[in-house]
Formats: C-alpha cells, sequence, structure tokens
C-alpha cells in the first residue's frame, strides 16, 4: 500500500493545508488517486480533524472524494520542524486514499500500530524508508473489502 | 458493570467525524466507558486510535461497559449516540 515514491521523510510546510496537499500530492505520484481528491483531503480536514494523537495526522478525502480514487494506498509524509494542526504539533503525515469500504480495515491497522508508542515514536524519527514502509506494510493486508 | 451492545448506525462505520462526536463525548463524561467489538479486546472509549483500531463497520455490534456511580447514564449517552446516522450529509 506504500510505495517507496510516496515517502518523504524530510518535507516542510507552511501550515495544516500545505501539509495535507504535499500527502496528496505524494499519493497522485504513485497514481493512486486524480487530482481532485486532494481538495477533498482539505475539504474533510475542515469539516473534522484527522489529527489521531502521537504527533500523526492520517489526512484522507470526503465520501464524495472516494470517485477520484484509483486504488487503496497511502502516502507518509514527514515534517521533522512539526506543523501546527489546529493546535497540535504533527511531525507524521499519513495520507490515505480507499475505495469502497477499504478504509474501514486502512484506519483499523493504522491505528493498531500507532498505539504501541514504539512504532509511533519510529514512524516520527526514524532516517529509513524502509523501516516506514515495513512497520506500515500490514495495514490493508488482512482485511477483505 | 453497566454493558450494552449496539449496532453502529453511521452508514461508513465508526471513523472520522462519527469516530470524532464519539471519543468527545466519551471524553466529557465523569466515568470512563470501554468498548468492544464481539469477543474483542475492550479499548477507552475516549481514545481515538483506540475506537478506530476497531475497525467497526456499519451494522457492526459493540459493546460499551462502564462501571460505578453514573455508569448507566454515561453507556446510554454514547449508546444512543452510536444507534444514530453521524455521517456528515
Amino acid at each position: 500500500m506504500l510505495e517507496p515514491a510516496a515517502v518523504r521523510l524530510d518535507a516542510v510546510a507552511t501550515g495544516r493545508d500545505d501539509a495535507i496537499r504535499q500527502c496528496g500530492e505524494a499519493l497522485l505520484a504513485v497514481g493512486a488517486i486524480d487530482s481532485s481528491y486532494v481538495d477533498s483531503m482539505i475539504q474533510r480536514e475542515r469539516s473534522i480533524s484527522t489529527y489521531v494523537g502521537e504527533g500523526v495526522a492520517i489526512p484522507h478525502g470526503t465520501l464524495d472524494g472516494k470517485e477520484s480514487v484509483r486504488r487503496d494506498a497511502l502516502s507518509f509524509v514527514r515534517f521533522p520542524d512539526g506543523v501546527d494542526w489546529d493546535g497540535n504539533l504533527v511531525q507524521v503525515c499519513i495520507g490515505i486514499a480507499a475505495k469502497g469500504d477499504g478504509h474501514i480495515g486502512i484506519l483499523s491497522s493504522l491505528a493498531r500500530i500507532l498505539m504501541d508508542p514504539a512504532q509511533a515514536k519510529t514512524l516520527r524519527e526514524t532516517n529509513d524508508a524502509e523501516a516506514v514502509i515495513e512497520l506500515l506494510a500490514p495495514v490493508g493486508e488482512d482485511e477483505d473489502e | 458493570m453497566t454493558e450494552r451492545t449496539v449496532t453502529i448506525a453511521s452508514r461508513t462505520g465508526l471513523h472520522a467525524r462519527p469516530a470524532r462526536l464519539f471519543v468527545e463525548a466519551a471524553a466529557a463524561l465523569p466515568v470512563p466507558v470501554s468498548v468492544r467489538l464481539d469477543g474483542g479486546k475492550p479499548v477507552p472509549a475516549n481514545s481515538i486510535l483506540g475506537v478506530l483500531s476497531l475497525g467497526a463497520a456499519h451494522g457492526a455490534a459493540v459493546t460499551l461497559a462502564a462501571e460505578g456511580p453514573g455508569a448507566e447514564e454515561a453507556v446510554a449517552t454514547l449508546a444512543d449516540l452510536l444507534s444514530r446516522d453521524l455521517d456528515e450529509a
């Protein structure tokens, strides 16, 4: 679900919306979405925050945005200096593209990984893209649609 | 121990907006409430990661549980929330 081309470990953002846009662009770079999905991700965030704690946000599109999803995928964008996310400091943004009901299984497996503080710390701190990909490998794997 | 099993009414399941509203409501309660899927491990109802980890789809049955004074009301408040469609639009 997470391809090397969708991993950015050293990004800088001017703010929340810019960070989301970069997450969306990483999904676009691997051909998982049409560009209109990016706007739908920002729209979702304005309606409800995707900040989940541990310095992590998981931006994804609205229900309407699903039409712009070509296949299930993740992007991983890290902001070592952090991004102000409505008062929270976000260092890791995991962008999600999901077709149909795929989001339930994706969010569930992603949440289980982030609930382990050591794994969340690795995601915030490692400089090894392979380690990120490996850690997030279970996401979406054990679920059928 | 007060327990109640409810079916997730939100059509996209318990994530995003429904999960956020649920967690906020749980955090505002005077007693801790746990939530679990059938046979699953209970997670704190006020933890967004915990609630997302359930992967509770539309129509899934979840069990709310709490103990002590106020438990019954707390469980009823959250049960009521889950039996409504909390999705946008």
